[in-house]
């Protein structure tokens, strides 16, 4: 188990630098230049982009940037191209900001999903179960962006409540159990709306997984013993199913910092999405470089995780 | 679904292991008894009349123009009459458009059905893409996995190369991709299509290393067949089934994929019209022509689902232990 | 069953306690009538964060927005685009002249004179005599400056590295002139004589070098002691009794401070070349600045409108205490500077609004000033919310959660109707064109570049495109200024007569229906950058309009960076639809200069007109602004002749506000928001207020 570890811990950290260098150069290598060093800019002259230019180190060789970003990351020495500000406690504002969103959905999601999949598979061929595989794959089919304006319009239209942003402006002083609750509502939109492809494709591999084990020997003599079908499908069936699922919790982790670009967008939620496609966007190269590698870090560590917990529950499995 | 069936039968006719009662027949007979992805086959089937008719009456033979501008008939709601003051030939077929006229006058019926075309070559060809690096480099993982190259095996390189590129998040490289080529429908393509194979490669790699053990393979190993017929020629065909499931809720996904790129400015550029940038621009004139929104959300919406379903119908088909329990 | 319930239960509980959240939320309704809090609260919408809030640093809007409500200059423009005192309550533009005293030999005709006194003598007579003709108030003093030893830097040059020399500098004279005069030197033509300035040997002022250094070092000299040197001089009066928004009073040495840190280079402030005229900031005595410039440039006084920082927040001594408070210590504190300063996210200016806080990417919060030394503004508080989607920014507005908003044009009409709002129109001080390529043969000659601009009909695209949203331009100034020329008449809509212009320069309908000529046919590409939708459209536009007249036109739209890195520096297009956003001064060097052709530079067009270049640099130096006028029509005529760029619109900005917003004008009465005339609706600001009521306008 030890050497499992190290071994794979260590195989991870080459993988990370590779992608790291990687990134590096995919982005350095994309025309365009930061936009603080706009030619275009009427106001710069050719003296003031070449001093810019040197301050970020562009006139480099790429190995040379390269080392630099990695001893500035290192020292906390790093900082965004855009307002001098040090870039990871900027991104950690972010992610705080994105995180009770991905928990909202991740809950909606898992919640959700059991159920509503584990039905489905019991009463397999009913209308129900036609019925909910109809309705989950009209929610993956429908374009985020477009199902999320209606929302947005019929909540406005009906309710006249405000859902876009993270507060309610004008609430500064109410109590705070008012506050808190106010950033509740904004919080349930977005979530609901970047649970809906979640929920679908959950739930129909909930399904597919029960559907799996229901057919596995041991249920049938489970039933034979003449349980009920609700303990047969609870006790027996649901829990070697749940096995895959224990592993998606590792998997779920890059998610964190992923973010969805698309709903933050459109809620105004200023979160770690966000923020790397603005950066991305004005070649912002400390920001999209740092957010890229904490996002393979967690996919990393994700699947280590996840290999791991595979191994915990299933004693089928060995790590060598 | 001709694509579907023209790829299906004549693997049938090659595959190894033909049964009494073809597998394939017997998965046609599952299918269509699922009524879901029959509904889902249907709809694309037009849809498939729709886009060639589409790219045929807006380049070949040009009945309705999509890149007409016509600025004194913007914003017509559908069915509405052109203006008399147009000039003959600026007029659209029969002086109505038929899903009204967009900011600047053109035709959104014109564009709609140019768009078809375009949104379904670009899921096709990203999915190509996506299936053919999927299955090269998962095959030569399986294959070829115990060759060293150095100091490891190919194996080890194509799979960590694999896990590498699952490192991304997919957002980043689409977008810095984007950024890296210019805007052309086929970047676009080739942008979905490299950014979404490392699944299929991981897939066809599991699949290959059990086929390999298997009994036709070391025979045909055994008669000295070149390897590239031995995996081109009999793996791959058994490999196949599952991929298909794969290509087709692909498909359904690289459309989706293409309508948010449009959505963050990075989508197709114009002349070429896709429903996803249709949607895009259109979501600016919600208030003032909820038809330029509407039309392309629905039919963006229809497509993605006819595939999806169509695709579970597939799976639900191809799944032995599901089938005999019927 | 347990499991079952709980499956079952937990995601219902879940939803509910999501949903409930719904009931504590105010709905608008009672959001504007909440207690009147509202109504003291003015919310503005955008689709960026700012970047940095620091006048001497930020260069994009959202910044400039909020920085121009935290700090004031010493001056600024007023409604009509006339300079405003601010932290500057008056100010005096004189010049000093310096006339190096050339000795030796005298000029053709001209008397002789042996040293610097006798020149001056001599001078001082002929203007008592009219010989020389200088108005009577425009000469002060003339004064005679002794000779000097100067450090001269030499540059290196070819094989001759950089050397230090030590100059010798022979007498000057200086004149205290009342204004500044361009022209003074021409004046006294009949004292100095002919070629005056050619007389000046300045191998003489120092010990002899090779043959080669010399022409370098001459050169240095001649920039640095030229034989005639204007140097302006503005003297500032500031405001007594300023206080920044910490109770630190504001005197001269902000002023100079705020000089000194744009010219940090280690600050790399984009405002560095607004400021590099100045030859130094002089405080004298704490409520008076004097800023000497370096040579004539009229425009240089506007710099003067960027806010001015406090320097006992921002000097050495306050960032030293910053560094220890942040634990920066070694390398890192060699290099920190301005931009690095936490100041920058927590401002502190003069301004009407105080710095509350900064929500990256959600909001900016300020606050009145209370203090605000032109009276405090009516509204308690000012937010900036950053909402980057247009659709759900409109739903915000439509709600009441947002004051104001930019609406598309075609949503300009639908809510100018709308009884609860008003609707601003004012025209913007841009414009939006298609640029050709000069160099390329194709577009070289100014007739077929016409051609192309009669083929395109301007009226329509503002008709149908903006819907009316803008005005035609004919030429690079904006229209609200009164250096436009409105006698130049926009080139006609005139399809067949473009095909008439093209077919008598050679060019012939080929089978297919395009130009040809020496059997090429008449073909370009026209780009412009991803994400503007009207120059989307106008790429379009073009296209059809051409493909009528037998141009093929082919099009592409590129993501900004690399529209800008790959095809406008290096100058490597046939054509592009591009926008200018203009300031109000006249100079337009770096537009349209023919110095400024080069890669990366703003002539990416090419532009080379010697009579032009001569009117720009005449427009710089002038500071009588009759005569600036005068020349900056010229060069409107002169640029419309020649179409560069086929001037398409200058767009309207249209604000859409709640009626219930109004001004309250000095006797407290009411009167409808209005806008100044280079289109600033938030000029008035500090007056406006809103009421519960629709008002009776």
């Amino acid at each position: 188990m030890a050497g499992f570890l190290v071994r794979n811990f260590l195989q991870r950290l080459v993988l990370l630098v590779i992608v790291s260098v990687m990134a590096h150069a995919l982005v350095h290598l994309a025309p365009g230049e930061p936009n603080e060093v706009d030619p275009s800019n009427p106001r710069m002259k050719a003296e003031d982009v070449a001093k810019l230019r040197a301050a970020f180190h562009l006139d480099e060789p790429l190995y040379l940037q390269y080392a630099y970003w990695v001893r500035d990351l290192f020292t906390g020495e790093l900082k965004s191209f855009k307002d001098s500000q040090p870039v990871l406690p900027k991104i950690w504002e972010r992610f705080l900001n994105s995180l009770p969103l991905f928990i909202g959905a991740t809950l909606i999601v898992w919640t959700l999903s059991f159920p509503t999949g584990i039905h489905a598979a019991v009463r397999r061929g009913s209308y129900y179960d036609r019925g909910s595989t109809f309705v989950a794959y009209a929610l993956i089919s429908i374009p985020g962006f477009f199902l999320s304006y209606l929302v947005i319009l019929w909540v406005v239209d009906t309710f006249g409540v405000p859902v876009i942003g993270m507060r309610t402006f004008g609430m500064e002083d109410a109590p705070l159990l008012h506050r808190g609750m106010d950033y509740l509502w904004h919080l349930t939109v977005p979530s609901l709306m970047s649970a809906v492809a979640g929920i679908a494709i959950l739930s129909r591999y909930v399904r597919s997984q029960m559907l799996e084990v229901v057919g596995q020997d041991y249920v049938r003599t489970a039933r034979a013993k003449g349980l009920d079908e609700d303990t047969v499908v609870y006790r027996h069936a649901l829990r070697n199913a749940l096995l895959p699922f224990v592993t998606m919790f590792g998997l779920m982790l890059p998610e964190l910092i992923g973010g969805s670009v698309i709903f933050e967008q459109i809620f105004a939620w200023p979160g770690i999405g966000r923020l790397s496609y603005d950066a991305i966007l004005a070649r912002d190269y400390p920001v999209v470089l740092t957010v890229n590698l904490i996002a393979a870090v967690l996919t990393l560590a994700g699947t280590l995780i996840s290999d791991i917990l595979y191994a915990v529950v299933d004693p089928r499995i060995r790590l060598t | 679904m001709n694509t579907l069936r023209s790829t299906a039968e004549p693997t049938s006719g090659r595959a190894p292991d033909v049964s009494p009662q073809s597998p394939w027949r017997l998965f046609w007979q599952v299918l269509r008894r699922d009524r879901l992805a029959m509904g889902g086959l249907a709809v694309l089937a037009v849809l498939a009349v729709l886009a060639l008719g589409g790219k045929t009456l807006t380049e070949w033979a040009v009945v309705f123009d999509p890149a007409a501008v016509r600025l004194i008939d913007k914003f017509r709601s559908p069915l509405a009459e052109a203006s008399p003051l147009l000039s003959e030939a600026d007029r659209p077929p029969g002086g109505i458009y038929l899903l009204g006229t967009d900011e600047l006058g053109r035709d959104v019926f014109a564009r709609m059905l140019q768009g078809a075309f375009v949104s379904l070559s670009i899921g096709f060809v990203a999915v190509g893409i996506s299936m053919a690096v999927g299955i090269v480099l998962g095959g030569l993982a399986g294959y070829y996995g115990e060759v060293r190259l150095g100091f490891i095996t190919l194996d080890t390189l194509i799979m960590r190369f694999t896990e590498a590129m699952l490192c991304f998040p997919t957002l980043f490289l689409i977008l810095v991709v984007v950024v890296l080529l210019p805007p052309s429908i086929y970047n676009i393509m080739i942008v979905i299509g490299l950014t979404r194979w490392m699944g299929t490669a991981r897939f066809v790699r599991a699949e290959f290393l059990s086929l390999r053990e298997q009994d036709f393979v070391v025979a045909a190993r055994a008669l000295g067949l070149p390897a590239w017929r031995i995996m081109f020629v009999h793996m791959v065909p058994n490999a196949m089934a599952p991929v298909l499931v794969t290509a087709t809720i692909g498909v359904a996904s690289a459309i989706l994929t293409e309508s948010a790129l449009s959505f963050l400015g990075f989508g197709v550029q114009p002349p070429f019209a896709t429903w996803g940038n249709i949607l895009a621009d259109g979501r600016a004139y919600i208030f003032d022509a909820p038809w330029l929104f509407f039309i392309p959300g629905l039919a963006i919406f229809v497509v993605v689902l006819a595939f999806n379903l169509l695709g579970e119908g597939m799976r639900e088909a191809l799944n032995p232990k599901l089938r005999t329990r019927r | 069953m347990r499991t079952k319930r709980l499956l079952i239960l937990t995601p219902l509980a879940l939803i509910a306690a999501l949903l409930q959240s719904y009931y504590w939320v105010p709905t608008y309704e009672d959001q504007a009538g909440a207690g009147g809090q509202r109504l003291h609260k003015f919310i503005e919408a955008s689709s960026g964060d700012a970047k940095i809030l620091n006048p001497a640093l930020n260069a994009d809007t959202a910044s400039s927005r909020i920085v121009d409500r935290l700090f004031d200059g010493l001056l600024d423009l007023d409604e009509n685009l006339a300079l405003r005192p601010r932290l500057a309550s008056a100010w005096e533009i004189t010049e000093q002249a310096y006339l190096l005293a050339v000795p030796g030999a005298p000029g053709d005709g001209a008397p002789a004179w042996d040293d610097a006194q006798t020149l001056a003598d001599e001078l001082e007579r002929a203007i008592r005599t009219g010989e020389i003709e200088v108005p009577p108030d425009l000469l002060r003093e003339v004064e005679v400056l002794a000779p000097h030893t100067r450090r001269v830097e030499v540059p290196a040059s070819g094989e001759t590295p950089a050397l230090p020399l030590e100059v010798r500098v022979p007498a000057r004279l200086r004149f205290s002139l009342a204004r500044v005069d361009q022209d003074f030197f021409t004046r006294l033509a009949p004292v100095l004589g002919e070629g005056y300035a050619e007389r000046v040997d300045y191998g003489a002022w120092h010990e002899p070098l090779a043959p080669g250094a010399r022409a370098a070092a001459s050169a240095a000299i001649a920039a640095e002691v030229p034989v005639f040197e204007h140097n302006p001089e503005i003297l500032f009066e500031l405001r007594r009794g300023v206080r920044f928004h910490d109770g630190h009073e504001f005197d001269s040495g902000d002023v100079a401070f705020t000089y000194r840190a744009i010219m940090a280079p280690r600050n790399l402030s984009p405002r560095t070349s607004d400021f590099e005229p100045i030859k130094q900031v002089e405080p004298l005595g704490p409520y008076r600045v004097r800023v000497v410039y370096k040579r004539l440039f009229s425009p240089a006084i506007m710099a003067w409108a960027m806010g001015i920082l406090p320097e006992h927040l921002l000097n050495e001594a306050a960032l030293a205490t910053e560094m220890d408070a942040r634990g920066i210590v070694g390398e890192a504190r060699e290099s920190f500077g301005l931009r690095d300063s936490n100041f920058n996210r927590a401002p502190v200016g003069t301004g009407a609004f105080r710095f509350v806080e900064w929500q990256s990417d959600e909001l900016i919060h300020l606050r009145r000033n209370p203090d605000y030394w032109d009276g405090p503004p009516l509204y308690a508080e000012y937010f900036y919310r950053i909402i980057p989607d247009a659709l759900t920014r409109e739903v915000e507005f439509r709600t009441g959660a947002v004051d104001s908003y930019t609406p598309e044009p075609y949503q300009v009409a639908r809510y100018s109707e709308d009884r609860r709002y008003r609707a601003f129109s004012s025209i913007r001080t841009g414009y939006t064109y298609i640029g050709y390529n000069t160099r390329r043969a194709l577009l070289a000659d100014p007739r077929v570049r016409r051609a192309l601009g009669m083929a395109i009909d301007v009226e329509q695209i503002i008709d149908y495109l903006i819907y009316g949203e803008g005005e035609r331009v004919t030429g690079p100034y904006p229209k609200t200024t009164a250096w436009y020329a409105e006698d130049v008449t926009p080139l006609p809509y005139d399809p067949p007569g473009a095909l008439r212009v093209l077919e008598r320069l050679g060019w012939q309908r080929n089978a297919d229906g395009w130009l040809e000529k020496d059997g090429r046919v008449f073909e370009f590409n026209l780009i412009t950058n991803n994400g503007n939708q009207s120059r989307r459209a106008i790429l379009s536009i073009a296209q059809d309009a051409w493909k009528r007249i037998g141009v093929k036109c082919n099009t592409q739209v590129f993501e900004w960076a690399v529209f800008l890195k790959d095809f406008v520096n290096p100058g490597d297009f046939d054509a592009v639809v591009l926008g200018w956003s203009m300031g109000v001064d006249p100079d337009l060097y770096q537009l349209w200069h023919s110095s400024q052709s080069g890669p990366n530079q703003l002539n990416f067009v090419g532009y080379r007109n010697a009579r032009a270049d001569l009117l720009i640099e005449r427009i710089r130096r002038e500071y009588d602004h009759a005569r600036q006028v005068e020349a900056a029509r010229q060069l409107h005529r002169l640029i419309a002749e020649d179409q560069p760029y086929t001037f398409l619109y200058a767009p309207r900005t249209t604000q859409i506000m709640d009626r219930k917003i109004v001004m309250v004008a000095e006797d407290g009465s009411f009167e409808p928001l209005r806008a100044t005339r280079s289109g600033d609706l938030l000029y008035f600001l500090n007056r406006w207020r809103k009421l519960d009521h629709e008002p009776d306008f």
